[in-house]
């Protein structure tokens, strides 16, 4: 099918996220933020990369940054509560850092499934 | 006072009294000293008092010295010749001065002239007595003399110096006479000489006193004259300084009551800023606080939202748990729906802020409100809506328009009632006019929006645009609706009045500031929406989206579908491609996203036209749309006009 790393500081999201990707058939590796995340790619890349904004150590711009530069091809969802400023605004940068899908907490599984199957077609 | 007493002083003493400040000559009595000046006004005085008796004097002396002419006929009848010239030669300048008296030169020699003339009166009598030397003349006419001393001391108002001259010549003359000129027995010069010495001395007395008296009362008048005009003076002074003093106190008055004024003025405006700081504060501490809290809902929303979705998913239709989880997911939705409020009010959301034509987008909300308005209540639209651009988001005008209209169709439910629109333009003429706003001079646009419902009283006026406050019933609603409002007018630098009374109905009033710069033509937005009568399939997962768009675009003439599920809406088409003119599909959707679902479309009918909705967060753009051979696309939110406009030019691009 394919295979996804979530990176997310908040442990439930991570948790519900893993849950709902695995669920629908794809295999799974988690960080808990983008330092981790990063890590964890170069160890073993996955398709899709489904990273936070806001996180502790790297955050996600920077995720998305250095991913891109050194992997073209992956495919990256942003996904951001926008910490306690604007959103769409992080969003609109991750979009522009290269992100192929964006979207802002509370999100629907249905939705991330389906930008995940489309990536991957 | 110095005056008064010296009053009391004169009336209160004897004649003569002796007086410190009137000086005259103890003989001629003319003013010296101090008084001096006094001298020449008191002739000129003296002589307008006298002139009258002077002439009464002069016609009786004239006349009883003339019919003595008679009684010298009588006595000496051998002389009456000379007698008669010696009367004419008196009487002829008598009545020459009499008649003098009417001349101006009068005034200035008629002490001298009339002195003179008693002179001459007494020495014709004296030279009548010589020249008879005997009998009876001798001895009765010097009487005659006595009756011309009465006339010169007192009737002729002669001077007392000038009479007392004029008479005791007259006696010289007539001693010389009788003692030198005739051999008159020296019984008869002694006895006469008796009367006319006692005469002249009872006669000086009487002139003395009378002119003495009559100097004394001109000083006086004169002093109280003096005194009087002093007075008058003062008193003018004193009314003067008193009429400047009141002025002063009036001016003086009048600025203070301006400076009350003014303080209370100042002190009012200052209590109103202060209340509308106050506000203002408190609004946007609640906002900082409420939006902060608002990301973290967010982010314990997302795996309540997530896992409950997930868990429907694995429920079969007919298990109990699978409702339980619908109620689960409804409410968490609400959670999330109250949490976008929220950021709208803390204007922490994004916006797309933008010069657009306000007209219009009320127009456009009108359009929603009149297709969704209950039968018990009308719009009443005020036209001509004034035209203008403002600076804003077109969405979010669009939500403050809809809130205070839901509101006041919410408060004219049970009875039924008017809504009022109109828009104005309005220049405000100076800093904060606008009670409760602190909006600065210029040019704006007035929405004014009216209700005929329940109103409300002072205290929940006060605090309808405070987040989480609301009329309803709990459950009812969020109570974000007008804070919402709130924000975003304030956002745009607007503000927002409400008037209000139980009964009364409420009247929102937004002001938004003109944009001045106006809006590029094509930028502008046609001024009605562009209608049609195509049968549309529209396609979205959301249920809300689905049936606002079927409500928008029936409204405008279009027959529409809506289906939520992409799989079925495909089968849907599949049994009856013909009917279609054009797909309008969400892009993410579960199971088959919308570009999928446009391509299998496309294999069935590959003319049908095709208009894929994105979100912001799509990875699909304008070229991507071209590229997989659709025709239009639209990005959320959904805007009426938007849609019309992408519509018809879709439909109408061959």
């Amino acid at each position: 099918m394919g295979s996804v790393l979530i990176i997310e500081d908040d442990s439930e999201i991570r948790g519900m996220l893993e849950t709902m990707v695995r669920r629908s058939g794809f295999s799974v590796q988690t960080a808990k933020d983008g330092f981790e995340g990063v890590q964890s790619f170069r160890r073993n890349p996955s398709d899709v990369v489904i990273t936070d904004i806001v996180m502790p150590e790297k955050e996600g711009l920077e995720t998305i940054l250095e991913l891109r530069e050194d992997y073209p091809g992956v495919k990256i969802i942003a996904i951001s509560g926008g910490g306690r400023h604007d959103a769409k605004n992080y969003l609109q940068s991750a979009k522009d850092f290269g992100a192929d899908y964006i979207f802002d907490k509370p999100f629907r599984p249905k939705e991330i499934i389906a930008a995940i199957k489309e990536l991957l077609k | 006072m110095n005056y008064l007493h010296k009053i009391r002083k004169y009336f209160g003493s004897s004649l003569f009294p002796s007086d410190s400040e009137m000086r005259f000559h103890a003989v001629t009595l003319s003013f010296i000293g101090e008084s001096k000046e006094y001298e020449t006004q008191f002739l000129k005085d003296y002589f307008n008092k006298s002139l009258l008796q002077v002439r009464i004097s002069l016609v009786l002396a004239i006349f009883f010295f003339g019919i003595f002419a008679v009684l010298d006929a009588i006595l000496v009848s051998e002389l009456r010749t000379t007698f008669w010239i010696i009367r004419a030669v008196v009487l002829v300048p008598g009545v020459l001065l009499l008649l003098l008296s009417y001349n101006p030169i009068f005034e200035k020699y008629w002490q001298a002239a009339i002195s003179a003339l008693i002179f001459f009166a007494g020495l014709g009598i004296v030279y009548m007595t010589i020249i008879s030397s005997e009998g009876i003349v001798s001895y009765t006419y010097y009487t005659g003399l006595i009756l011309i001393f009465i006339f010169c001391y007192a009737l002729m108002r002669v001077r007392f110096i000038w009479a007392t001259i004029a008479c005791w010549s007259i006696v010289i003359s007539y001693e010389i006479a009788a003692i030198w000129l005739t051999d008159t027995p020296t019984i008869y010069i002694i006895s006469n000489n008796s009367f006319f010495i006692s005469a002249n001395i009872i006669g000086m007395f009487v002139s003395y006193s009378i002119e003495s008296y009559l100097r004394r009362e001109f000083f006086l008048a004169r002093m109280l004259e003096d005194e009087q005009i002093k007075v008058i003076k003062i008193k003018d002074e004193l009314e003067i300084r008193v009429e400047e003093r009141t002025s002063q106190l009036v001016h003086t008055n009048k600025e203070l009551l301006l400076e009350i004024e003014t303080r209370e003025k100042v002190e009012k405006e200052q209590a109103r800023l202060e209340a509308q700081l106050y506000q203002a504060q408190k609004m946007e501490t609640i906002g900082t606080l409420a939006g902060g809290i608002a990301h973290d809902f967010n982010n314990i929303l997302t795996p309540i939202l997530g896992y409950t979705e997930m868990a429907l998913d694995e429920t079969k239709k007919e298990s109990p748990v699978k409702s339980d989880l619908e109620q689960i997911y409804k409410a968490a939705n609400r959670a999330k729906n109250l949490v976008q409020q929220i950021l709208t009010f803390s204007k922490q959301q994004d916006q797309d802020i933008k010069p657009i034509e306000l007209h219009i987008v009320l127009d456009e909300v009108l359009t929603l409100l009149r297709a969704s308005l209950p039968s018990t209540t009308k719009i009443n639209q005020k036209d001509p809506l004034a035209k203008g651009v403002i600076l804003a988001d077109p969405t979010q005008i669009h939500q403050v328009i809809m809130n205070i209209s839901i509101n006041a169709f919410q408060s004219m439910e049970e009875s039924g009632g008017i809504l009022e629109i109109a828009l104005e333009r309005f220049v405000i003429d100076r800093d904060n006019a606008i009670p409760d706003t602190t909006l600065p001079k210029g040019n704006y646009f007035k929405l004014i929006i009216s209700d005929t419902g329940a109103g409300m009283d002072k205290n929940i006026k006060e605090r309808i645009f405070e987040p989480f406050y609301t009329k309803r019933k709990i459950g009812e609603g969020t109570g974000l609706g007008l804070s919402v409002v709130h924000g975003i007018v304030t956002g745009c630098n607007g503000g927002i009045t409400v008037d209000s009374s139980p009964g009364e109905g409420t009247t929102f009033t937004i002001y938004f500031p003109e944009y001045e710069k106006g809006i590029a033509k094509s930028e502008s937005l046609s001024t009605r929406l562009t209608k049609g009568k195509e049968h549309i399939l529209f396609v979205d997962d959301d249920k809300e989206i689905t049936t606002m768009a079927q409500r928008m675009l029936t409204h405008v003439g279009y027959m529409v579908t809506t289906m939520t599920d992409s799989v079925k809406a495909f089968k849907t088409f599949q049994k009856q491609p013909d009917i279609y003119d054009l797909v309008i599909t969400d892009q993410i959707m579960p199971n088959m996203t919308g570009s999928q679902l446009a391509t299998e479309i496309r294999q069935i009918k590959p003319d049908i036209k095709i208009i894929i909705i994105t979100g912001y967060s799509d990875s699909i753009n304008a070229e991507k749309v071209k590229e997989l051979g659709f025709n239009g696309f639209i990005i959320k939110p959904l805007i009426l006009r938007d849609l019309c406009t992408t519509i018809r030019n879709v439909i109408e691009i061959e």
